[in-house]
């Protein structure tokens, strides 16, 4: 318990620094405050559809339904942060380009991703088996997870975009206000450690639900 | 009052809404674990 209190006062405490305290893009204005929460949105999502890809390549190695589970929850996660990242990018395009959607390659390649994980989930829905779901599952997750770096990292820089640049610019730093940069992993390291909690909770229900059917069949 | 301030507000609120949804929600699986 006294790791989620620490975990409450970090993301509370730096939110607050990122209103307060860090300096506004003189570009970006009052939208600045939007890349603390849309970055590691989107670091999240690919973080979880990675855990879950691993997972799934280790459950067709071992059979281990354990694996399944931490596969499943990952990407149900990794899409709900995928859900973040594309709202909060949407409400940053309309302040910037003036619309919420202009299908930029970088919007377009997150509607694609949203696409591909839904049918993730739709097809463990559509299997009632669980070992068939799990293999099933597991060979489209990793399939799918092969567009992931595709179409974040190699789409949006091979077409004009008018997304900002990366993070981490062709020089290979990281050019940003200290101040700004402080927050900015803070809150980076906060979205990590949330992952890997609401990842737990997911995999816990997952266990019981898996035993209740168990048990009743 | 300042726009910022009211959008930081909101923000904590959301922060502090999803937490405590995690910890009743962690409390919960907990009791079912049990069973």
């Amino acid at each position: 318990m006294i790791a989620r209190g620490l975990l409450l006062l970090w993301i509370a405490g730096w939110i607050v620094a990122a209103f307060l305290w860090a300096p506004l893009v003189p570009v970006l204005g009052e939208t600045t405050r939007v890349l603390y929460f849309h970055i590691p949105a989107a670091w999240v999502t690919v973080l979880a559809l990675g855990w879950s890809m691993v997972h799934s390549l280790l459950y067709l190695k071992r059979r281990n339904l354990e694996h399944d589970h931490q596969a499943a929850a990952a990407a149900e996660i990794g899409l709900l942060f995928c859900v973040v990242a594309t709202v909060s990018g949407a409400l940053w395009a309309k302040a910037m380009w003036g619309a919420y959607w202009n299908w930029d390659p970088r919007e377009t390649s997150i509607f694609f991703l949203l696409l591909i994980y839904a049918a993730y989930l739709a097809l463990r829905s559509a299997i009632d088996q669980p070992e068939r779901r799990a293999r099933l599952a597991a060979v489209y997750s990793g399939i799918a997870f092969v567009s992931v770096p595709f179409l974040i990292f190699v789409v949006p820089r091979i077409y004009f975009s008018l997304h900002p640049d990366p993070l981490i610019n062709p020089r290979g730093k990281v050019d940003m206000d200290p101040r700004i940069r402080v927050v900015f992993f803070a809150l980076l390291v906060g979205f990590t450690m949330l992952f890997f909690w609401v990842q737990s909770l997911r995999v816990r229900v997952a266990r019981v639900e898996h035993r209740r059917q168990g048990s009743v069949a | 009052m300042r726009g910022d301030l009211v959008v930081m507000a909101v923000a904590l609120l959301v922060w502090g809404l999803l937490f405590w949804y995690l910890v009743r929600l962690e409390r919960r699986v907990a009791d079912l674990e049990k069973r």
